[in-house]
């Protein structure tokens, strides 16, 4: 009798203390399971968006590795590079000893995964598709980096910042906005693009929002033939943008031809889903609906 | 031209046994060379199974396979070259000509388009997928051109340059509708790339290549008197027609199977073996096996130029065997003007 | 059995293209007895060639048989036939990429078909036809750098390598110019005589066939016309109906064998 007792007491007491550095089993954004022996501590981000959030959160320390388009923030180029996104060196990426690889399987492709996975070394994907499954990524992120509090106060600063732009042009008319990611050929954001949402929320509405792809590729056409009432030509740090704009202002007739609203806009605001996405966000805002905003500037 | 004599067992040993050598030693530069710096002595450890961690995994798992993968296909290449050269009498007979490489690469592209390419054995389906394209492209080809009794090998080549031009628009197509997500991926992989291959896939690779490095090589004395035309070669008792179909199955497997397994990789089977006859004559009992050897050492140290010249990005192994093939399919066409020689 | 090769009642026809089948030899029946030299003369599309290609077993008879030393070459694989027929062909592929050595050995390529490589005493028949023609000193050439008489015998050699009891030649001066068509004949006179060979001798040259055959074959529109001695089968009356022309026909002032004269018509 005594001796049951005792045993119960002795299991309890066991099962208190504290366990030794469990497995650490992860779900990535695709629904794999991950199973970590402990918390990564060199993490080798193969996207730029990642690589910027990592920064933001300051999870920055555990980062061993980047690709060659992780130029932001600066202190990002001092990390080692391990190549393009398409073909990462894999003879970087295992000198430099990661126990984790971030990944997205929208820019990275699946023969790198398939290799990694033989090579024994996790990866961790992302893809993040609405405003909602950004979050999610920062949220964790930071769940992997043990940084969530960090996370959880960049996420709560972008909500508020989101917020306060749906605010103002909350109940103002929508206008019809074609953004132009690529100009030749044309690629527009479809279903599946986080510019489609972001659009949304500055009070917008993006005339090729129905495509059924994520970017799909338009005639100038079908696209013009829409009557976008607002155009955004997305560049993407070439100098070709006057010739880009002079093409499009060309077509007198369109509504925002017409009405002067061409506009152009840094792509890596909008299309990396970083911190600087809210920045993209509100920018986007200030072109659709540019009385909402006090007198400062709109950038042509 | 420095044939000295008849070929014989003894002259072929000799060849084999100095291309075994530059295979070993470009090999073994391959093994010393890459981005992830492994010092020589390291190497040798790793090899000798003395070194554990991130050296034996550069070592083992990422640079042997990808060495072993670039020695079959730049064999399989040019064998394929130096068989459908000897079969058409015509040095610019290269494997992608026949519409082959076209086929398999676009049954590639169109299960990687319907979301093949994930797993392990999903890379396995899209290996079928290519070689359904290649065979498809090979028996449409054959079909085009065979007539009652015969296939005249200018009408094969007509109907192969026919069937890549098709294959080259219908990927052109894919390429134009797909997600512009995947284009970066689909493009990458066109221009042929060399990585480390899952050791199921490579021993199936292996064994495919065997089989139509037999194909080809058991026949090469036939194939020789196939110069002297198919008439002749009938009068000194060649069956001549099935000869022509066995090595062309041959050529196909062996070019599928590359595609299949690293993508379209050109000018492989035009370089190789008319560098090989240039030295060592035209006598196919030697040409096609110094091919094997020949043809993965060519390739394998194009690879490991386009892994190390712009480390740490790499270069596709296909630009670097473009480069150093058209001019020389220039020189060939200019060659032919003049001098005739095969 | 002293016929080498016979032919019996021998039809062929080339595959239909257009309405019905042009047949290239209807009814051909000729035998030709060992060691003799057969001539086979005839005017463009008599079906001369054709006749090539059926004693080589290229093609098969679409009616009648080919008996070779009694046996129907239907029976007997490609291999088997070339054992015993040799083709001497009017020329070589442009661009033969091999030496002469290594095309002679070719010959050697019915005996064993099976084997990768040559053996010893494949060379040592390869050598002696090249002794035989007259080539030996070129034999580490390459066919494209010789000259028309040269190619000429070295095909020869391969032919000899064959060490065939039939000898088959199919124009063998159609590219040689004076002194090589009398070195030919020559060639052609010692293989006959010394050597036994039974040699069959499709020439457009109707003197050069005259002056080497025992008995002629003229042939036209796929049939034989007639078969004979050289006197018996070069007559003017013959000559004029085959070929469609005024010819005299006279007398070789060296070796008495019939000689054909052209009449060309005047404007």
């Amino acid at each position: 009798m005594k001796l049951s007792v005792l045993t119960l007491v002795v299991w309890a007491l066991v099962l208190m203390l504290p366990q030794p550095a469990a497995a650490l089993t992860v779900t990535d954004q695709t629904g794999r399971r991950i199973e970590l022996p402990r918390p990564p501590a060199r993490i080798i981000s193969l996207v730029p968006s990642v690589t910027e959030i990592l920064f933001t959160i300051g999870a920055q320390g555990r980062l061993v590795g980047r690709t060659d388009f992780c130029d932001y923030p600066v202190e990002a180029r001092r990390k080692p590079s391990v190549g393009g996104m398409l073909a990462p060196n894999l003879e970087g990426i295992v000198a430099l000893r990661p126990d984790l690889v971030v990944a997205t399987t929208a820019g990275n492709r699946h023969e790198t995964f398939d290799q990694l996975a033989r090579l024994n070394i996790p990866v961790f994907l992302v893809n993040p598709i609405t405003v909602a499954d950004v979050m999610d990524v920062f949220d964790r992120l930071g769940r992997l980096t043990e940084r969530t509090e960090a996370a959880d106060r960049t996420v709560a600063a972008m909500r508020e910042r989101i917020d306060a732009v749906t605010a103002r042009v909350e109940g103002r008319p929508r206008s019809r906005v074609l953004y132009v990611l690529w100009p030749d050929p044309l690629i527009v954001p479809g279903r599946g693009a986080l510019v489609s949402e972001l659009i949304a929320l500055a009070g917008g509405d993006s005339v090729t929002a129905d495509g059924a792809q994520d970017y799909p590729r338009y005639s100038v056409e079908a696209a013009l033939a829409r009557n976008p009432e607002v155009i955004i030509l997305a560049s993407h740090g070439s100098e070709r943008s006057p010739l880009v704009r002079a093409k499009w202002e060309r077509f007198g007739q369109v509504p925002a031809i017409a009405a002067g609203r061409l506009y152009t806009m840094d792509g890596n605001l909008m299309h990396r889903y970083g911190p600087r996405m809210v920045d993209g966000l509100e920018r986007l805002a200030r072109f659709i609906h540019p009385e909402a905003f006090d007198k400062a500037a709109v950038q042509r | 031209m420095s044939a000295s004599g008849p070929v014989s067992a003894g002259r072929l040993a000799a060849v084999l046994l100095g291309l075994g050598l530059v295979v070993a030693l470009v090999s073994l530069g391959a093994l010393f060379l890459g981005s992830a710096s492994v010092p020589p002595a390291d190497v040798l450890a790793v090899l000798a199974g003395r070194v554990k961690g991130v050296d034996q995994v550069v070592v083992l798992s990422l640079r042997l396979p990808r060495i072993l993968a670039a020695l079959l296909a730049g064999g399989a290449l040019a064998v394929a070259g130096a068989a459908f050269q000897a079969l058409a009498r015509n040095p610019l007979a290269e494997p992608s000509i026949l519409g082959v490489s076209s086929g398999a690469a676009f049954g590639v592209i169109v299960a990687q388009v319907f979301g093949l390419g994930g797993g392990i054995v999903e890379a396995l389906g899209l290996a079928a997928c290519a070689f359904a394209g290649a065979v498809v492209a090979g028996l449409a080809v054959y079909l085009i051109a065979a007539r009652a009794g015969g296939l005249p090998i200018q009408t094969l080549l007509l109907a192969g340059v026919i069937m890549s031009l098709f294959f080259s628009s219908a990927i052109t197509v894919v390429i134009s509708v797909i997600d512009f997500d995947r284009l970066g991926g689909v493009v990458h992989w066109l221009l042929g790339n060399l990585g480390p291959i899952a050791p199921g896939s490579l021993a199936v690779f292996a064994a495919v290549t065997v089989i139509g490095f037999w194909l080809v090589l058991r026949p090469a004395r036939q194939l020789n008197l196939l110069a002297l035309g198919e008439e002749s070669a009938q009068q000194l008792g060649v069956d001549a027609e099935a000869l022509k179909r066995r090595i062309f199955a041959g050529a196909a497997l062996l070019t599928s199977a590359t595609v299949a397994f690293v993508g379209p990789i050109g000018f492989v089977g035009l370089i190789v073996p008319q560098s090989l006859r240039m030295l060592l004559g035209s006598d196919n009992r030697v040409v096609i096996p110094a091919a094997m050897l020949g043809g993965g050492a060519f390739l394998l140290l194009a690879d490991t130029l386009a892994r190390n010249v712009i480390a740490p990005a790499e270069l596709s192994v296909g630009v670097i065997t473009a480069f150093c093939g058209t001019p020389f399919f220039i020189y060939l066409l200019r060659a032919r003007t003049g001098e005739p020689r095969l | 059995m002293t016929a080498l090769v016979e032919c019996q009642h021998v039809g062929f026809a080339y595959a239909a293209s257009g309405a019905g089948r042009s047949f290239a030899i209807r009814d051909l029946s000729f035998e030709v007895p060992l060691g003799e030299t057969f001539g086979v003369i005839g005017p463009n599309a008599s079906g001369k060639t054709t006749l090539v290609r059926l004693l080589s077993k290229v093609l098969e008879p679409s009616a009648g048989r080919v008996l070779l030393g009694g046996k129907d070459l239907a029976g007997l694989s490609r291999a088997a036939v070339a054992r015993q027929i040799a083709i001497v062909p009017q020329d070589v592929p442009r661009g033969f990429p091999h030496t002469v050595e290594e095309l002679v050995l070719m010959g050697r390529f019915p005996r064993a078909p099976g084997r990768f490589f040559e053996n010893a005493r494949d060379r040592i028949a390869a050598r002696h036809a090249m002794e035989t023609v007259g080539v030996m000193d070129l034999r580490a050439a390459l066919l494209d750098r010789l000259s028309g008489g040269e190619r000429q015998r070295v095909m020869l050699a391969r032919a000899l390598a064959q060490e065939p009891t039939l000898l088959v030649l199919d124009e063998p001066t159609a590219h040689l110019d004076l002194r090589y068509q009398a070195e030919c004949a020559g060639l052609l006179r010692r293989l006959g005589r010394d050597a036994g060979l039974t040699i069959v001798l499709v020439s457009h040259d109707l003197g050069f066939a005259a002056e080497l055959s025992d008995r002629l074959l003229l042939m036209a529109d796929g049939a034989a016309v007639r078969v004979g001695s050289p006197e018996t089968v070069i007559d003017e009356a013959v000559l004029e109906s085959a070929y469609g022309c005024r010819v005299i026909v006279d007398k070789h002032p060296v070796s008495r064998r019939p000689t054909v004269h052209l009449i060309y018509p005047r404007a």
